[in-house]
């Protein structure tokens, strides 16, 4: 038998639920009002707006070359800006450095943990960065002597309470953007490993992210498994925008190349174009017969081009500004898990579940 | 093939669609049910959120039709310069260049 409740407490209780209701009723007014005044700019549909565009030609593109060598499934590339070497990572834990001309293995490392999910080549191509269930992102300095040893020079730089599920440099190598399973983003010195600006906001984990180009200035986007994608700002770690219009997890986002603009993809089978200065959603690009998760996309150097690679084994390829699928590319013999133009827009390589890596041209 | 050990993944269904196996959901935080459930806890998070809504009210938005035509005009000075788009002769990619390179030993 439960004793009555004291009466202070109960009191106390009773206000605390009202400012929370009251709280909440504010909160759902704002998200009205917000809703509103993105409603009343929006008197078009980019698709219209496009309509007077030329419409793009047939595309031949095909596999140049296919990287093999992986064990396991292959869970992220990223491409060095010499626009021909690759790093690679995969669920047995091993980090491949390739030559994407000649398909040679330059380097290969063996992470002491599984599910290596996030790696990322540094500005000036000598080093590499990794993290997946070990919670950490780990700085691996390149060396020109094939016979070194690489992990003897490994630095832990980043420290999560989850599964790492991203990383990118920044503009140098000297800091590095982690993204987690933790719900937070956060930014770090590589040298010193100290934690220089975390960024809280996602209600669960974040799974991805990109930082805007450079020109226009210090900030990132982030997806995570809320259904949300927040543009932050780098310096005082606020969150600056939001947006909310996926029905699933959103796998990855990519900035439009001009920064005014990011793309997402997400298991809802959908991939969506979202106007930073217009601040809402304004292209999804989806078909009825695509129903299986995106996990990457990725623009072409114009930004025309939308890549999708998908999970049921295929990319398509989406015009950005008609919003029609111009292509759809076989070859990969399960999920695609990450894709990445290479930096000068010739090629575009694809890691998948089936072990290999494939370059599209 | 899931990681987790003694779990079975056979995959999370959302209506209509099958979802073949899910293994990194096992690994997600629990941080969807584990926001704490303290009444104060819950209080300071709704301030956030509401501060933040604020924050974001008083943004200079641009209409869609502006926006779009920026976009546009971005594609439209960049289209030529782009390979895939616009292929440059096979000679000029290395990827799609006929030739392959060999290593001497």
């Amino acid at each position: 038998m439960r004793s009555p409740p004291i009466p202070e407490m109960a009191t106390q209780e009773v206000q605390l639920n009202e400012t929370l209701a009251h709280l909440k009723t504010e909160s759902d007014n704002l998200k009205s009002k917000l809703e509103e005044e993105r409603a009343k700019l929006h008197d078009v549909e980019l698709h219209q707006v496009a309509e007077k565009v030329e419409g793009l030609g047939q595309f031949v593109m095909k596999t140049r070359r296919t990287l093999k060598g992986h064990g396991n499934k292959v869970l992220c590339m990223d491409w060095c800006k010499d626009k021909r070497r690759i790093v690679s990572s995969s669920q047995d834990g091993k980090v491949i450095v390739w030559d994407a001309f000649t398909t040679n293995k330059e380097h290969a490392v063996t992470m002491p943990c599984t599910w290596v999910m996030a790696c990322a080549y540094a500005p000036s191509g000598c080093a590499v960065a990794c993290g997946g269930l070990d919670n950490k992102c780990s700085v691996y300095p390149l060396s020109l002597d094939k016979n070194e040893n690489l992990a003897a020079k490994k630095k832990s730089v980043a420290m999560h309470t989850n599964y790492l599920s991203a990383c990118s440099f920044t503009n140098s190598d000297m800091q590095i953007l982690t993204s987690s399973g933790d719900g937070t983003c956060a930014l770090w010195d590589v040298e010193s490993g100290q934690l220089l600006q975390s960024f809280h906001g996602h209600a669960a984990d974040v799974l991805c992210l990109d930082l805007a180009p450079s020109e226009t200035g210090n900030t990132f986007v982030s997806g995570g498994c809320d259904k949300k994608a927040n543009v932050w700002d780098m310096r005082s770690g606020q969150c600056i925008q939001s947006f909310e219009t996926h029905e699933s997890d959103i796998n990855s986002v990519r900035y439009y190349p001009s920064g005014d603009a990011f793309a997402s993809g997400s298991d809802d089978a959908t991939c969506r174009l979202y106007d930073l200065r217009a601040d809402r959603e304004v292209a999804i690009y989806s078909k009825e017969s695509i129903i299986f998760g995106v996990s990457s996309v990725d623009f072409s150097l114009s930004g025309r081009l939308l890549f999708g690679g998908y999970n049921d084994y295929t990319i398509n390829v989406w015009d950005v500004l008609k919003g029609t699928r111009v292509s759809i590319l076989f070859g990969h013999e399960n999920r695609v898990s990450t894709l990445r133009v290479s930096p000068d827009g010739t090629a575009f390589c694809t890691g998948s579940w089936d072990h290999t890596l494939r370059i599209w041209a | 093939m899931c990681v987790c050990v003694g779990c079975v993944c056979v995959g999370w269904s959302q209506p209509g669609i099958l979802q073949i196996g899910n293994p990194l959901a096992h690994f997600r935080s629990i941080m969807k049910d584990g926001i704490a459930n303290n009444s104060t806890a819950s209080i300071s998070q709704a301030r956030k959120a509401v501060e933040q809504l604020k924050m974001e009210a008083c943004m200079d938005r641009i209409k869609v039709s502006k926006a779009a035509a920026d976009l546009m005009a971005y594609c439209d000075a960049h289209i030529r310069e782009d390979p895939l788009i616009v292929p440059v002769p096979a000679s000029e990619n290395p990827f799609r260049e006929k030739k392959f390179f060999c290593t001497i030993l």
